[in-house]
C-alpha cells in the first residue's frame, strides 16, 4: 500500500521490464519497427531478408539491452522525482543505443566477418551512423515515457475514481438503517438490556467495518462476519420476517475479497425483498468452489407488488463490479436476474489466498 | 381529558418503546396498536382513538395510504407521522405543517407533538402523496359506510364507473361509492387501469373482450361479471390494438 502511494506521486508508470510480458512486448514492437524500416528504405543494393536481419539485429539488442537497464534501474527510477526519472530513464536507454552502436562499428573494423560483409552489412560512415542511432533513441524514447506517464496518469485517474466511490458507498451506510437500529436499541435499552448492549456493539463492528481504510481486500472469513453481524441487527427489528440461510461451508474461509462484498448485497436482499413484503421472507447466501473460482450467491423473493425504485440496487452492483475489477482484472462477473419470483445477484471470482499477491495484482 | 391513541409501526420494537413513552406522559392512554395499515384502518373505525401514530414506511398499505383513508371518516382521528429516515417525507410534512416525529423519539416531542396533533383533510394528503417522487399507488381504494369505512383491494376492482357526483366501485364484494375522481383514480392506477369511455375505467386484468352491436356502438365485456360497457369510439380501436382484443 505505501509503495503504491509513493508511486502515484512521482506518477513516471514505466510498465515493469523486469517482467517476462514487457520483454515479450520489446522483441514484438522491435521486430514490428525492424519490418516497418526495411520495408521504407527499400535498399538497393542489399536483398530485403538481409536488411532485415541487420536492422532487427540492431534493434533487438538496443531494444532487450535498454529493457534490461530500466529492470536494473526500476527501484532507484521509482524513488525519484518524474523530471529526474524521465531523464535517467532516457540516459539509460541512450548508453545502450551507444553501445549497441560501438559495437557494430567495432565489428565492421575488425576481420571477422569478412571484407565483403564489411562493406554492405556494416556503416561507412561511423560519427553519422552515431548521431543517427542517438537521435532517433532520443525521439522514440522521449514519446515512449510521454506515453508511459500518460498511460499512467489515466489508469490513476481511473483507480482514484474507483477508490472514491468505495468511499462514497462506505461512508453512505444506508441512514435509513442506522436511525432505524437507533430506535430498536432505544427500544431494548429497557425491555431487554443485554440485547441493546450486543446490538450496540454490532453496529460499531459494523461502522469500524465500514469506515476502515484498510478494505481493499480482506479474507472471506472477515466479510461474512461483517455480513452476519448485519443480519443479527437487522434480525431485532423484522424479527419473524426475516430469515437468512448461509450456505457457505464449502467455500475457502482464507481467500481474498474486497472489503464490503457480502454486506451490501445482504443489505439490497432485505431493503428490496423482504422489507417491503407484508409476510417477509428468505434470503438465502450460498456459495461453493469450483475449480480456483468462488461462486457466491444471494437470492431474495422480489416485493409482492409496486416494484420500488432499483436504483440503490444497482449502485451497489456496480460498485462491487468495479471493486472487483480492480482486484481481479478481467476474471470477476457480477450477475444479477430475476428468475421467477426471485431476485438472483451471482458474484464469481478467482480464489485467491496470499495478501501480498492479492493487492499487487 | 384522556387522550386515546393508536400506535402503528410494522416493527415490535418500535411499537414496544412508543407504548412506554406514552406510559410515562399524563392524559394518555394507548387505545390499541397495529402492526400493518390495514389493521390500522380497521382498529381506527373500531375504536376511535383521538390521535394515531403513524409510521410512514411500512409494507403493504403505507403510513400516507392509512392517512388517506383515515381522512375520509366521519370523524377522523388526528396523524402524527413518525419516521426512522424519509428525507422527502419530512421536506412535505415541514412545508404542510403536518405533525411528525423522528424515530427514536424523545419523550418531550411526543408531548409536544399530541398536544398539537391535528387532523389532515383528504385533499390536503392527496397532494402529499402525488408529489413523492418514490410513489406508489395505493393498495386500497376506501369506501365510507356510515360510521365504518370499507377497504376495497385494489386487484379486486372490476371496474370505477363516474356519474354526476360519485365514483362507483365495481368489485369482487359488490358495490361502492367512494369520493375519489375518477380523473385522478385514471391518474393513480395508470399502471392496472384503463379508461374506455368518458366515464369508466376498467381494471386491465377484468378486460374480456371488445363487441360491436347492431348500431355500431362498441362495448368491452368485464370478465367473471360478463357485463358490457359503453367504449367510444376513439377508444375501441386503441383498446383493441394494445390489449389484443
Amino acid at each position: 500500500m505505501a509503495d503504491r502511494t509513493r508511486h502515484e506521486l512521482h506518477a513516471l508508470n514505466l510498465p515493469d521490464f523486469c517482467a517476462a510480458r514487457a520483454v515479450l512486448a520489446v522483441v514484438l514492437i522491435v521486430t514490428l519497427t525492424a519490418v516497418v524500416l526495411t520495408v521504407a528504405r527499400q535498399a538497393g543494393a542489399l536483398s530485403f531478408w538481409l536488411d532485415l536481419a541487420r536492422t532487427a539485429l540492431f534493434l533487438l539488442w538496443s531494444g532487450l539491452g535498454s529493457a534490461a537497464v530500466l529492470c536494473l534501474l526500476r527501484n532507484r527510477l521509482a524513488q525519484m522525482p518524474l523530471v529526474g526519472a524521465s531523464a535517467s530513464a532516457l540516459l539509460g536507454v541512450l548508453g545502450v543505443i551507444a553501445l549497441v552502436s560501438a559495437g557494430v562499428l567495432w565489428l565492421g573494423s575488425s576481420a571477422l566477418l569478412g571484407p565483403r560483409a564489411t562493406n554492405l552489412l556494416l556503416p561507412e560512415t561511423p560519427w553519422r551512423f552515431f548521431a543517427a542511432n542517438l537521435g532517433i533513441g532520443t525521439i522514440v524514447g522521449a514519446l515512449a515515457l510521454r506515453y508511459f506517464y500518460v498511460t499512467g496518469e489515466w489508469r490513476r485517474n481511473v483507480e482514484l475514481q474507483a477508490r472514491a466511490r468505495v468511499y462514497a458507498l462506505q461512508a453512505r451506510i444506508r441512514p435509513h438503517f442506522l436511525f432505524n437500529s437507533m430506535n430498536t436499541i432505544a427500544a431494548l435499552t429497557r425491555s431487554d438490556p443485554a440485547r441493546a448492549e450486543e446490538a450496540v456493539e454490532d453496529l460499531a463492528d459494523l461502522f469500524r467495518a465500514n469506515l476502515s481504510e484498510k478494505r481493499s481486500s480482506i479474507t472471506l472469513k472477515e466479510e461474512l462476519e461483517v455480513a452476519r453481524i448485519y443480519q443479527r441487527i437487522e434480525q431485532l427489528r423484522l424479527g419473524e420476517r426475516l430469515h437468512v440461510i448461509w450456505d457457505v461451508t464449502d467455500l475457502p474461509m482464507r481467500a481474498m475479497v474486497p472489503g464490503l462484498l457480502m454486506q451490501p448485497l445482504l443489505e439490497n436482499a432485505i431493503y428490496h425483498g423482504i422489507e417491503p413484503r407484508p409476510g417477509g421472507g428468505i434470503v438465502t447466501v450460498s456459495g461453493a468452489l469450483d475449480g480456483d473460482i468462488i461462486g457466491l450467491t444471494v437470492r431474495n423473493p422480489l416485493p409482492e407488488a409496486g416494484d420500488a425504485a432499483h436504483s440503490g440496487n444497482r449502485i451497489a452492483l456496480d460498485n462491487i463490479r468495479e471493486r472487483m475489477e480492480l482486484l481481479y482484472p478481467g476474471r470477476s462477473s457480477v450477475e444479477a436476474n430475476r428468475i421467477g419470483d426471485e431476485y438472483i445477484v451471482r458474484l464469481r471470482f478467482p480464489y485467491i489466498e496470499d495478501t501480498v499477491r492479492a493487492s499487487s495484482l | 381529558m384522556t387522550q386515546r391513541v393508536l400506535i402503528v409501526d410494522d416493527e415490535a420494537p418500535a411499537r414496544e418503546r412508543l407504548r412506554r413513552l406514552l406510559g410515562e406522559l399524563s392524559n394518555v392512554e394507548v387505545a390499541a396498536e397495529a402492526s400493518s395499515g390495514e389493521q390500522a384502518v380497521r382498529l381506527a373505525a373500531e375504536l376511535h382513538p383521538d390521535v394515531v401514530l403513524l409510521d410512514v414506511r411500512m409494507p403493504g398499505m403505507n403510513g400516507l395510504e392509512v392517512a388517506r383513508h383515515l381522512a375520509i371518516f366521519s370523524e377522523p382521528p388526528a396523524v402524527v407521522f413518525t419516521t426512522a429516515y424519509d428525507a422527502y417525507a419530512v421536506e412535505a410534512f415541514e412545508a404542510r405543517a403536518m405533525g411528525y416525529l423522528l424515530k427514536p423519539v424523545r419523550v418531550e416531542k411526543l408531548e409536544t407533538a399530541l398536544r398539537h396533533a391535528a387532523r389532515l383533510a383528504s385533499t390536503q394528503l392527496a397532494r402529499l402523496s402525488a408529489g413523492d417522487p418514490a410513489r406508489v399507488a395505493r393498495t386500497h381504494v376506501a369506501a365510507r359506510l356510515g360510521d365504518q369505512v370499507r377497504l376495497i383491494p385494489v386487484p379486486e376492482i372490476y371496474y370505477f364507473a363516474a356519474d354526476q357526483k360519485y365514483t362507483t366501485v365495481r368489485h369482487r364484494g359488490g358495490s361502492d361509492l367512494i369520493e375519489d375522481a375518477l380523473r385522478a383514480l385514471e391518474e393513480e392506477f395508470a399502471t392496472q387501469f384503463v379508461r374506455v369511455h368518458r366515464n369508466a375505467l376498467v381494471n386491465i386484468n377484468s378486460l374480456a373482450a371488445i363487441e360491436r352491436d347492431a348500431e355500431g356502438q362498441y362495448h368491452v365485456v368485464v370478465r367473471v361479471l360478463n357485463e358490457r360497457l359503453t367504449v367510444s369510439r376513439r377508444l375501441a380501436g386503441e383498446l383493441r390494438d394494445r390489449f389484443r382484443l
